[in-house]
């Protein structure tokens, strides 16, 4: 412990060196950005940044790439919550409750406790960063194709509470979700599924242009298929905090967010994402009024904000503890490091501690300045929906559009987005909910890569689900749910869906 | 954000420039696209950033890298097999070239693009693959490897960083020369290939040499042989599949600059020259030290023969996978 707070104290000296500040401000600064644009997200942040940070020695450049890829987390909500388009991947859910908060008038509030939450989050997650990097990335190491899918498994039963209105549709919406994930060239054989010749399509439908489109562009093309333009909200200045009541419903979701999304970053995959959905799930299960999620519920913000932040911290465990990728952010990370001849491996730690505890420190640092940037911005934020709905819109879509564009410059995923700115439109004219058609597409790829891998482990046996200890502690837990739900079915007992569903049609709950 | 700016102000320069054609004007006269097919930060892209800033100080005239990616490189390369053939857009693509269309063979695809419609400029670096296992593992020598593999066909299992992708055709190739069975359980990317033999969920697994150093010097993976025609400078002690007696088991993941079929032979002359005077630059090889990929140049008839040598254990490393499901 003494060794850790002497480590930190060098890695301090680091991180509040000039130099280094200036970059984990610049980081953090394209991060929240990066966040903000519609579609653009982490990846393509860091990406296009990586050529840049080539001439900058390795701690610099780390300090400032890991600034934009929690700078976005950050960013990330704040369309969301005040158009309905999610500013990254992983802002989907925020969507739901940050939007429908903004349309009651308490956009300042949503903004303002996506970035608290996101702070406290990012805070707590570099102190389980610090102290339990090595063991936990031995333990990430652990989870192999069998207990993946066991978790991603778990994942999907999340379903059950994404959706306020029927059961029916929104399973019908993760099954189409779940057929769109199998778009592109299959994993395991090669063969190009779906792809009619486009080539492109090899790589699937992108999660970015799915989510933009079913929430954004539908969103845009429902306002604009009313007769009459929307109300301009006019935010009042003593409306952007959120009030007492607002800050004590958002306190245990921001804690159970963080706990939830450092362990999920910490597993493979796109892990920043599922958190989010996951913290949501749980939210809306622990929660006594989940009649209230989809209607502006607090918690519905709380969570799902800070679980993608403390994912970020997350994800940096198997980077820096072992110098493998947890996912395509990493990944970049990694490859910045070893541009500067630092090789990431399990030895880092020892032979580059300046790098290690400046990073840590300089981790403690970014957050706060996120902090100090994005309050004040909330107010600043909630004014450009001062701005007529004529002016406003087109100009998202303009935005949309080329951020959709800048992720991988394929005009592909442009196409992608504005059909499923369409379908999105459609399927809300019919009362679908949407937002398990992006669970579907974020999981499908990853259940079906799980699965065959076990397969092939296992030379085709099923067994090798329940002979692995984490894999059956899952699969159990996921059975267990399961079951509870059936057992409220089987006894007639209605739970708060039906409840809402019969309040809604104003008839009384038996 | 400056930066940003700045990239994204050089990607729509350069691409659009191409179009305004000029006939008569020396090459070159505005800047070269240099196209990597795959994402920043894998090896296309960091072997590509290099060579791109040596070329513009060689050539005097800006050269830009761009991440054209998708479909495992086969966008980026189709991209540039399509261009026009002026010098202006070129090609910095690995090993998996011969790889793709031989593959779109295999499912009866129209191919996104073939090898000849590509002009070789130049072989820039090729890393042999080398052959690790987990410390714990029972296989000191790649010849105990490949005995126990004999005696328990398709039971020794190995990732990869996809179906068809270098690290399986390494694999394939050894697989080929020692009339051995293995198990292949692919990864998506090279990096979860790793975590998969790390985490000990599979058991061998072949890679560049960079990579996997760090874990063998922690202790965790054993180097049992590489697949170079020499051994790897920093593991003086591993054999190379050759020298036990496999020579079809050479593999190299090596990076190499193309133009696309048709242009000029002066630009390509002028290209081929600026590319040995760039790789000899001190800022080059001091970037590609700390990457630790060894520079192996080759030019004209010379990285013609490797190509062409290499392209040919590729197809027929990729015959003998055939498709898979056909196999059961």
């Amino acid at each position: 412990m003494l060794e850790t707070l002497s480590n930190l104290g060098l890695g301090f000296s680091v991180a509040l060196s000039p130099p280094i500040l200036m970059y984990a401000f610049v980081g953090c600064l394209v991060g929240t950005l990066v966040g903000v644009l519609p579609g653009v997200g982490p990846l393509a942040g860091i990406s296009l940044l990586l050529p840049a940070t080539f001439g900058l020695d390795a701690t610099r450049a780390i300090v400032m790439l890991a600034g934009i890829y929690y700078g976005a987390m950050y960013g990330g909500s704040t369309t969301s919550i005040l158009m309905r388009i999610p500013g990254e991947a992983a802002s989907v859910m925020t969507c739901i409750d940050g939007y429908a908060m903004a349309r009651k008038g308490r956009a300042g509030a949503a903004l303002a406790i996506a970035a608290v939450g996101s702070y406290i989050a990012g805070t707590a997650s570099v102190v389980g960063l610090m102290l339990l990097a090595p063991p936990l990335a031995d333990f990430a190491l652990r989870f192999g194709p069998p207990e993946h899918l066991a978790l991603l498994l778990l994942g999907l039963l999340v379903l059950a509470y994404m959706s306020s209105g029927s059961m029916l549709k929104s399973l019908a919406m993760a099954a189409f979700g779940l057929l769109l994930g199998m778009v592109g060239i299959d994993q395991m054989s090669g063969y190009f599924r779906f792809a009619y010749g486009v080539v492109e399509l090899g790589d699937g439908l992108g999660v970015v242009p799915v989510a933009v489109g079913l929430f954004g562009v539908a969103e845009i093309l429902a306002t604009a298929g009313q007769p009459t333009a929307p109300k301009v909200i006019k935010p009042r200045l003593r409306e952007l905090l959120p009030s007492r009541q607002e800050w004590r419903e958002s306190i245990a979701p921001i804690g159970r967010g963080t706990v939830l999304g450092f362990l999920v970053g910490i597993l493979p995959g796109s892990a920043h994402i599922i958190s989010s959905f996951v913290s949501y799930a749980v939210e809306k299960r622990v929660s006594r009024h989940p009649e209230q999620f989809g209607h502006g519920a607090v918690a519905g913000v709380a969570g799902p904000e800070s679980a993608n932040n403390a994912a970020t911290s997350g994800a940096m465990v198997p980077m820096l503890a072992l110098g493998v990728p947890s996912g395509p952010i990493p990944a970049v990370m990694l490859a910045a490091m070893m541009v500067h001849g630092v090789s990431p491996g399990p030895l880092l730690i020892q032979q580059q501690p300046a790098l290690f505890w400046g990073f840590i420190a300089s981790m403690y640092v970014g957050n706060v300045v996120l902090l100090v940037l994005n309050l004040p911005l909330v107010g600043l934020f909630v004014n450009i929906l001062r701005v007529p709905y004529p002016y406003l819109y087109p100009a998202i879509l303009v935005f949309s559009i080329l951020g959709v564009y800048a992720v991988n410059g394929s005009v592909v995923d442009v196409w992608i987005m504005l059909l499923m700115g369409v379908l999105g439109w459609v399927l809300r004219k019919l009362d679908f909910e949407t937002a398990p058609i992006v669970l579907g597409v974020v999981l499908a790829p990853l259940i079906e890569l799980s699965m065959r891998q076990s397969l092939a482990m296992s030379d085709g046996s099923y067994m090798i689900f329940l002979t692995r200890p984490i894999a059956v502690v899952l699969l159990a837990v996921g059975a267990v749910l399961v079951l509870m739900n059936l057992y409220t079915f089987l006894g007639r007992r209605l739970d708060w869906r039906a409840r809402l569903a019969m309040a809604e049609k104003g008839e009384e709950a038996p | 954000m400056r930066h940003r700016g700045l990239v994204a102000l050089a990607v729509v320069v350069a691409l659009s420039l191409p179009l305004v054609a000029a006939a008569q004007e020396p090459y070159p006269s505005r800047p070269i696209t240099l196209v990597a097919p795959f994402p920043p930060g894998g090896v296309a892209d960091l072997t590509a950033r290099p060579v791109a800033a040596a070329m513009e100080k060689v050539l005097k005239n800006p050269v830009g890298v761009v991440n054209k990616t998708g479909a495992a490189g086969a966008v980026g390369m189709q991209f540039v097999a399509t261009s026009k053939p002026d010098g202006y857009t070129l090609l910095l693509a690995l090993s998996s070239i011969s790889i793709i269309p031989e593959a779109d063979k295999i499912f009866d695809r129209q191919p996104a693009f073939t090898v000849d419609q590509f002009a070789p400029i130049a072989l820039i670096s090729a890393d042999p693959t080398i052959l690790v296992v987990r410390a714990e593992s029972p296989w000191k020598t790649a010849k105990e490897f490949i005995e126990d593999a004999k005696k328990r066909p398709g039971q020794i299992s190995y990732s990869s960083s996809g179906i068809y992708g270098t690290l399986h055709m390494a694999m394939e190739l050894l697989s080929h020369a020692a009339g051995i069975k293995l198990r292949h359980i692919p990864a998506a990317g090279a990096g979860p290939a790793l975590t998969a033999i790390l985490g000990g969920h599979v058991d061998a697994l072949a890679s560049g040499p960079a990579v996997v150093l760090p874990h063998i010097k922690s202790g965790k993976l054993r180097a049992l042989a590489g697949w170079g025609d020499k051994r790897v400078a920093a593991l003086p002690e591993v054999p190379t599949f050759r020298e036990l007696g496999y020579p079809e088991a050479e593999f190299y993941i090596w990076a190499g600059l193309f133009a696309p079929k048709g242009t000029p032979e002066p630009v390509l002359a002028k290209l081929r020259e600026a590319t040995r005077a760039a790789v000899a630059e001190p800022e080059f090889k001091a970037a590609m030290d700390k990457l630790e990929t060894p520079i192996v140049f080759k030019q004209g008839q010379e990285f013609q023969q490797f190509f062409d040598a290499d392209a040919r254990r590729l197809a027929a490393g990729v015959r003998k996978v055939g498709r898979v499901e056909d196999k059961k």
